[in-house]
């Protein structure tokens, strides 16, 4: 009975528990009680071991929320890449695949900047609400105009259509959260910096254009995409690594 | 530094038998068991015993030392004992408030 009851238990606990844990069980007989104490105490081991147990969960979960905003936020910059090199840097015409990929990194952006939002919606809820709300509302909004271009119902011109919708919405919600992370400052504070340089400069940049200041105005909108997106690529990386650091480990 | 009480979940008050058990010294599993026993007038399952002994000392609050026979002694470490200060001030300080609110309601 008393091995059966000891091999109820995971390997790794019977290597460090095992002997003392056999020397209790021979001090004294086992009632009804014990046995379904050491049966329960088999399965809390078995649990805890494969990383269920309660005082692991809200470490995991915090780790597994920071892994996945990571990654969202570089796939999301890397799609806003695609978006250029599709579109060729053109501010007019359509095409579907630019308006598929610009509604997925837009999508994607949102989904990093939830799950890297874990430190600073503790100090700054507003800011981060806001860089949500605003990301958010520009994806709906694409996602609606993208319907339309879609099916020939919306406006045959990026200039009318989902491209100034997502780019103002993108920069603005992107900006918001930059602050917000600069401000906590456990993330990167380069990449939150960037973050918020790039849109801020991508405005002065297109200010510049529609006043026909041709060239220097594209090359504030060029440093500022630049910006932008280092700035997600920078805070994407950061998560990831802070995730695989011992500090945020479940003991 | 405000130091948090570490979440023990079902093993809370087990964890906290063991730490007062372990208050005067270090004592091996059987001694733990036997002095909770006498001290609460209720028995502790091994089950439960090495399931917070296990918590504990993940948590830093007690350590091994070395085993006599198979019997291994714990002994509290001095993390765990101002962590055990700190829950007995605020269980005293709860069972105060609680003494005050009966005795204003007390015929």
């Amino acid at each position: 009975m008393r091995s059966f009851l000891i091999r109820c238990y995971p390997a790794r606990w019977r290597a460090r528990y095992g002997d003392e844990f056999e020397a209790i069980l021979e001090e004294r007989p086992l009632g009804p009680f014990d046995v379904a104490d050491i049966l329960l105490g088999a399965l809390d081991a078995q649990l805890r071991l494969r990383g269920h147990g309660v005082d692991t969960q809200h470490a995991r979960s915090f780790t597994m929320s920071l892994r996945i905003g990571g990654i969202a936020a570089i796939v999301g910059a890397s799609l806003i890449v695609i978006v250029i090199a599709l579109t060729g840097g053109r501010t007019e015409g359509s095409d579907n695949a630019v308006t598929i990929a610009l509604l997925l990194s837009l999508a994607a952006l949102l989904v990093g900047l939830t799950g890297m939002s874990a430190f600073q919606a503790r100090s700054n809820p507003w800011l981060v609400w806001t860089a949500f709300a605003v990301t958010a509302v520009g994806t709906v909004a694409i996602f609606i105009a993208g319907l339309g271009d879609l099916t020939g119902a919306g406006p045959r011109d990026w200039r009318d259509g989902p491209l100034p919708i997502g780019a103002v919405t993108a920069a603005l919600g992107s900006a918001a959260f930059g602050i917000a992370t600069y401000r906590g400052s456990v993330l990167s504070r380069k990449g939150a910096l960037s973050l918020v340089i790039g849109p801020a400069v991508g405005l002065v940049g297109a200010i510049a254009v529609s006043q026909n200041l041709w060239e220097l105005g594209m090359l504030l909108v060029v440093v500022g995409i630049v910006s932008f997106l280092a700035g997600w690529f920078t805070l994407g990386v950061a998560a990831i690594r802070l995730d695989r650091t011992s500090a945020f480990k479940p003991a | 530094m405000e130091r948090k009480i570490p979440e023990f979940g079902r093993f809370a008050e087990p964890s906290l038998l063991i730490l007062v058990s372990l208050s005067d010294g270090p004592k091996h599993g059987y001694a733990i068991m036997q002095d909770v026993e006498h001290g609460t007038g209720r028995p502790m399952g091994a089950g439960t015993l090495y399931a917070a002994l296990a918590r504990l000392e993940e948590q830093g609050l007690i350590e091994p030392l070395q085993p006599v026979d198979r019997r291994r002694p714990y002994r509290l470490t001095a993390v765990g004992a101002s962590n055990l200060a700190e829950q007995l001030r605020g269980l005293s300080e709860f069972a105060q408030m609680g003494l005050r609110q009966l005795g204003k309601t007390s015929p």
